[in-house]
């Protein structure tokens, strides 16, 4: 199993359509011009399907920023190293 | 940085293989991303009128056009706002001039209390709100009509999973889910008085992937989207299937392998009678055999493509008693030890098909590497035991889709079967125009009816070599023509000693004054050879003579495949001119249009007289 953190740069670099190394603690809805809500939301299908969670309303509004979708994720259970 | 255009290419061929290995939703993700940079594809406008947000599900439906060679572009109406855009003639809709239209609509969003109060409802009332939801989606399609007269896709309703009343929904008829499915049989109804409306099948879907999965109550409650994740791709996968179809992209061949494909084992190690196949551990091989039998029946035409020694695979084919794939049911194969990618070429060859139109099927990775590599048109399907059920993995991709099972189609196999006897009285014959009078061909040419025009919609739209101008039309737009005073649609059938090969050639010609204009004049491949066409023509020429016109024209419209025809109008006496629009233009006195060759007998309409032309 691969680190959960680089999987989850790559789950944000394939919804951006970014690099992954273009992914880290500064990411957010305002510095990455594809996050927008609709792309918001394909994120948050993409992360309910690779990391096999279900995020509830209050996460997914709030998660706007990369340190915040990670704290999101371990309230799920995932853990980065 | 800009990336230079091999680069686009590149990651678009890379994204690409990572949805056809993962199939994830992310891979279709990163996919959509990268083909925006990248232009090519023949061009689908899609516009999308809804009343949920279907957003999350365009990245499937515009990559997996995509992996059939189109580029969509999407045009998505306003959130629930279907009945502006569906009735404003001069809306957004119409301006955006679309090839298709989706009518996506969530039953909850129509009719609330059907699905979220159900048991506050009388018998009287669900009937009611059945009626009221299959009048509102018929109004919808009548205004979307107006603005359009592209082929219109509406879905039918997946059922809840969990029905109100519980166990008692299944005991009684007025019951929540038969209610559903009531809606859904309206529909049908609706969708078959009007023309060109196609249903993408939800209920189908939605009970593949599960609807407790499929559904995702919190995202429909807070954001209007209900599909789930594990149901996206095959949704956005469905809408593309009939797109596909619609797009004359449609598979005719499928070419299997045979040993660990056809059957278990290796025939030439293991003999005929070591094979895997009936029940046991041959089970899964002789279910795959029943799907492609399936195939065939529908119109598909099955060959064999294996590196073997000859005498043993056919020696199974004719004599194994548990195969259930005949010789009989080939029609074509290629057992030697050539490369594969040679044997389709000679496959495609020999059944006048294109390579696009080919699928191949092996459990060798190598192979089917290989053909990939050389012949990237041919849709490939690795079967891998590890991944589940063979037959499953034959069907799953949808490669055989069509939205017209007409007859025709089954009578194809039937020609190829044929095609095999005529060539032992060609062998007979000491010419070709002895070979040609001995086929006592009679051709059958006719006004466009009810009858021939689905068949005649399917021609323009699946006819690629032999098309003289490539124009892909649907029902509606032949009944118009069909229907227009100044214009005609023949259609021609062909039958001969050996077998009836259906309607086979189509022409579409608008009389102006003295000038008889041909829109469209194309022939199935598998009617090349015998003169056919110009039988046709001739009586093109007879009908606007009729009509009082002189003169007759047309354009050739270059496309990667019509070539052949290039040549067609000088052939038959037609001289360039200076066209006004694309094309190369040809025209003629009618007087001076050369005659067709005698070998085939025409008989007009119905019930016409036979007359040698």
């Amino acid at each position: 199993m691969r680190a959960a953190e680089t999987q989850l740069k790559e789950v944000l670099s394939d919804v951006f359509g970014v690099e992954p190394s273009a992914i880290d603690d500064e990411a957010s809805v305002d510095t990455i011009e594809k996050w927008d809500s609709l792309n918001h939301l394909k994120l948050v299908l993409a992360l309910e399907e690779r990391f096999g969670v279900s995020l509830n309303e209050e996460q997914i509004t709030e998660m706007l920023n990369y340190p915040l979708v990670k704290a999101v994720l371990e309230e799920h259970g995932v853990e980065f190293s | 940085m800009s990336p230079s255009e091999p680069d686009t290419r590149d990651a678009v061929r890379v994204a690409l293989d990572r949805v056809r290995t993962d199939g994830t939703y992310t891979a279709y993700l990163a996919a959509q991303n990268a083909l925006a940079a990248d232009p090519s594809g023949e061009p689908v406008r899609i516009a999308v009128l809804r009343n949920f947000t279907v957003e999350p599900i365009l990245p499937v439906l515009e990559v997996e056009l995509a992996l059939s060679g189109l580029k969509a572009s999407m045009y998505v109406g306003d959130f629930d706002a279907v009945a502006a855009d569906a009735l404003d003639p001069d809306g957004g809709l119409a301006r955006s001039s679309p090839d298709v239209v989706i009518l996506a609509l969530w039953l909850e969003g129509l009719a609330p209390r059907l699905v979220g109060r159900f048991p506050s409802l009388t018998d009287d009332e669900v009937a009611a709100e059945t009626q009221r939801v299959v009048g509102y989606v018929r109004d919808m399609l009548v205004g979307v009509r107006r603005s359009t007269n592209a082929p219109i896709i509406v879905n039918n309703f997946p059922l809840l999973g969990r029905p109100a009343l519980g166990i008692l929904d299944a005991q009684g008829e007025a019951s929540q889910h038969g209610s559903i499915l009531a809606i859904g049989r309206g529909l049908l109804g609706v969708a078959r008085d009007m023309p060109d409306v196609f249903i993408a099948d939800h209920l189908s879907v939605f009970a593949n992937v599960g609807s407790s999965d499929g559904f995702d109550r919190k995202k429909w409650l807070h954001r209007r989207s209900p599909v789930g994740t594990v149901a996206l791709a095959p949704l956005g996968r469905e809408y593309a299937r009939i797109i596909r179809a619609l797009r004359g992209r449609v598979r005719k061949c499928v070419v299997v392998d045979c040993d660990d494909t056809l059957w278990g084992g290796v025939v030439g190690e293991d003999g005929p009678h070591g094979l895997a196949l009936g029940e046991g551990p041959g089970a899964a091989y002789t279910a795959l055999q029943r799907e492609l039998l399936n195939l065939h029946d529908r119109g598909v035409l099955l060959a064999v493509c294996t590196k073997n020694n000859e005498a043993d695979v056919l020696e199974v084919l004719d004599g194994h008693p548990e195969m259930l794939v005949r010789r009989s049911h080939l029609a074509a194969y290629r057992i030697n030890w050539d490369d594969k990618a040679s044997n389709l070429r000679a496959i495609a060859s020999e059944l006048n098909i294109g390579l696009d139109s080919m699928v191949f099927v092996d459990d060798s990775a190598f192979e089917c590497g290989l053909v990939r590599e050389s012949l990237p048109e041919v849709a490939v399907i690795h079967l891998d035991p590890a991944k589940g059920d063979l037959a499953t993995q034959l069907t799953d991709p949808g490669w055989f889709d069509a939205l017209i099972t007409s007859s025709e189609d089954a009578l194809r196999t039937a020609h190829f079967r044929a095609e095999a006897t005529r060539r032992d009285i060609q062998s007979a014959a000491s010419s070709l125009d002895e070979y040609l009078e001995h086929l006592g061909m009679v051709a059958e040419i006719e006004p466009a009816s009810d009858a021939t025009i689905p068949r005649i919609a399917q021609l323009t739209q699946k006819t690629n070599q032999f098309n003289l101008t490539t124009r892909r039309y649907t029902e509606a737009d032949i009944r118009r023509y069909a229907e227009s005073p100044s214009a005609e649609v023949l259609s021609m059938r062909l039958r001969d000693k050996v077998a009836d090969l259906g309607i086979i050639a189509v022409a579409i010609v608008r009389y102006a004054g003295e000038m008889a204009e041909i829109d469209s004049f194309l022939m199935s491949c598998r009617a090349l050879g015998r003169g056919a066409e110009r039988v046709l023509f001739d009586e093109v020429c007879r009908r606007a003579r009729e009509r009082g016109c002189t003169r007759i024209g047309g354009v050739y419209l270059r496309t990667p495949k019509n070539e052949q025809v290039a040549g067609f109008y000088p052939s038959v006496g037609l001289g360039a001119e200076p066209a006004d629009g694309p094309g190369v233009r040809f025209a003629a006195e009618i007087a001076g249009v050369r005659a067709a060759p005698s070998h085939i007998n025409v008989v007009r309409g119905r019930h016409a007289e036979v007359v040698s032309s």
